[in-house]
């Protein structure tokens, strides 16, 4: 009994801990959210809460500002495009090299693998040589092209797939069910899990993605992503913080809300494989 | 023609293999290939291949001061940014190993900044540790330039690509630490081992293999670090803040200078190439061993 007590003490402390840190590393989200209802003058005071929640003047200035909306639609289409290509491709490898057997499988295997030897920062610049020489700067495909290769997707599907009996495949073969058949009805929505937690986290990183928008769409503004039209509310001479943190929060609530859809997927199948994506 | 089953076979195999085949060429082995290439050559400011010149790149490149300045800023960030980051993390994912009733609300809280991006964090971060405006020096009452000096402007996108680490690294640790067999913690329980024993000589080395995972790949990412630089510093002040791949991104996309890029590129490529290959090893491992 003294012990339990002790125990459930014990437990409470190490709770009230964790929160205090918890509130020392959201403090950056909290200071932007706070700020973008800040006026001018409470903003240039110490003080963390605005005086009321009803001062949208900086959002609207924001809005007013850059086509903030119009970046949020043009990084929806290439996040979602991105996300759906690059599961689609690494779908059909990872099928590929879990249901034939050929010549060259090990090798085409190890060979995509290699592709994450190299760091995609690295290569950058020469991608932009070969997209520019596409003709493809300031397009939609031009800022998802580069990123449609996830060997870690395809190794992750992969073992995904190895881990359905044999005997699945082979019952829907007597039953005159073609490859492509047995692949989108009943491979695919077996690994539903995965396959969600895999697309919201490509989702994700496409969405926050910035050094890549920028560069593709340096001479568009138009087709600015919302993560590259943020950085754009302020110039260095002239800097109107509580405006930006109202055009940071706005590009926030879409990420919040891809990472709570994330945390509940993580949560139902919490699967090793599914963190390592 | 008809094709037999073995042609078609082979068709449908190509089919499902030919287009991630095709564009990690493009993207992945081509650009690669061409940095290799575009390092030995003279390269105009067009992209096109001048004359060839063997290494004399490389020797210009490494002769330069600010070349050398942004090396030694990229290794002296990442020796930084690595063990505070697996510290902290380390210490999270410990404390949030056994899981209580508020359990949802502080996981939900230490695994946040993975969700934000680098442009937003920076944009937060500038304005927090802003000289006259920001919270930070109002509190401390301090007058400090954080970003503005080159005392401590490096120092300030240490907190902030660490800010960003921490989220994905903690969770990796907390599955890591509620990995780790029941019947091993029960038996350390009834010997009566104290709580730091117990972590330093049971948890710590059956979790090691995430560590070093971790390690690897924080060391990885912290080489590639840009944003804060092309955000925030523009490698200044004085070039205190400039590392590899924002020298990569300025030479290559603000003056085009393909073949300074190139060689920049190809010194970060070495410089992770083992950490990658090593971060695969512990990966297997840590399979391996849940």
């Amino acid at each position: 009994m003294k012990r339990y007590t002790k125990e459930r003490l014990w437990d409470a402390l190490v709770s009230c801990i964790a929160i205090f840190l918890g509130l020392i590393i959201v403090f950056p989200v909290i200071y932007c959210i706070l700020g973008a209802f800040k006026t001018p003058a409470e903003f240039a005071s110490p003080v963390l809460l605005p005086k009321s929640f009803a001062y949208l003047e900086n959002f609207r200035n924001a809005l007013h500002q850059a086509p903030l909306l119009r970046y949020m639609v043009n990084s929806f289409i290439t996040a979602f495009a991105g996300s759906f290509i690059r599961l689609a491709m690494a779908v059909c490898a990872a099928f590929a090299l879990t249901h034939y057997d050929f010549r060259g499988k090990k090798l085409c295997f190890f060979f995509l693998l290699g592709t994450m030897m190299m760091p995609g920062d690295t290569l950058l610049m020469a991608n932009y040589a070969t997209v520019s020489r596409l003709g493809l700067l300031n397009s939609y495909l031009g800022m998802i092209i580069v990123s449609f290769v996830s060997a870690s997707q395809m190794f992750l599907l992969r073992q995904k797939f190895l881990s359905f009996p044999k005997a699945l495949r082979h019952a829907a073969m007597l039953d005159g069910c073609g490859d492509l058949r047995y692949l989108l009805t009943i491979l695919l929505p077996l690994c539903r899990g995965t396959l969600t937690t895999l697309f919201v986290q490509s989702f994700l990183s496409l969405w926050n993605a910035y050094l890549w928008p920028l560069m593709v769409t340096a001479s568009a503004p138009d087709m600015r992503t919302i993560m590259v039209g943020i950085t754009k509310l302020n110039s260095w001479e002239d800097t109107n913080y509580e405006l930006v943190l109202a055009g940071v929060t706005i590009s926030l609530i879409p990420s919040f809300v891809l990472f709570a859809l994330m945390r509940r997927n993580l949560n139902k199948d919490n699967t090793d494989g599914s963190l390592n994506g | 023609m008809k094709l037999n089953a073995k042609q078609q076979k082979n068709l449908k195999i190509l089919g499902f293999l030919a287009p991630i085949l095709i564009f990690s060429i493009l993207f992945v082995y081509y650009p690669f290939c061409r940095n290799l290439i575009n390092s030995l050559y003279a390269v105009s400011d067009k992209g096109e291949l001048l004359r060839f010149v063997g290494l004399d790149n490389f020797r210009s490149v490494f002769s330069r001061r600010d070349f050398r300045q942004f090396f030694a800023n990229t290794l002296l960030l990442t020796a930084i940014n690595v063990p505070v980051t697996l510290f902290l993390t380390i210490l999270l994912g410990r404390l949030a190993m056994k899981k209580r009733r508020l359990s949802p609300v502080y996981e939900t809280m230490f695994a946040l900044p993975m969700s934000i991006s680098m442009s937003a964090a920076a944009m937060i971060f500038k304005s927090m540790f802003s000289p006259t405006l920001g919270c930070v020096n109002a509190w401390l009452g301090l007058k400090l330039g954080w970003f503005e000096s080159r005392d401590t402007a490096l120092y300030t996108c240490v907190i902030l690509t660490v800010w960003m680490g921490i989220g994905f690294d903690y969770l990796l640790f907390q599955s890591a630490f509620r990995g780790i067999p029941r019947e091993i913690l029960e038996a350390a329980d009834l010997d009566g081992t104290g709580f730091f024993t117990r972590l330093f000589k049971i948890e710590l080395p059956l979790i090691s293999p995430t560590v070093f995972y971790v390690l690897c790949t924080n060391a990885v990412l912290a080489l590639m670090t840009s944003g804060p630089m092309i955000l925030i510093t523009q490698g200044g002040p004085s070039r205190s803040t400039g590392t590899l791949m924002y020298m990569m991104y300025a030479s290559g996309f603000g003056s085009s200078n393909y073949s300074l890029a190139a060689v920049v590129s190809l010194v970060a490529f070495c410089l992770t190439f083992g950490l990658t290959l090593l971060s695969f090893l512990f990966e297997r491992k840590k399979v391996f061993y849940q």
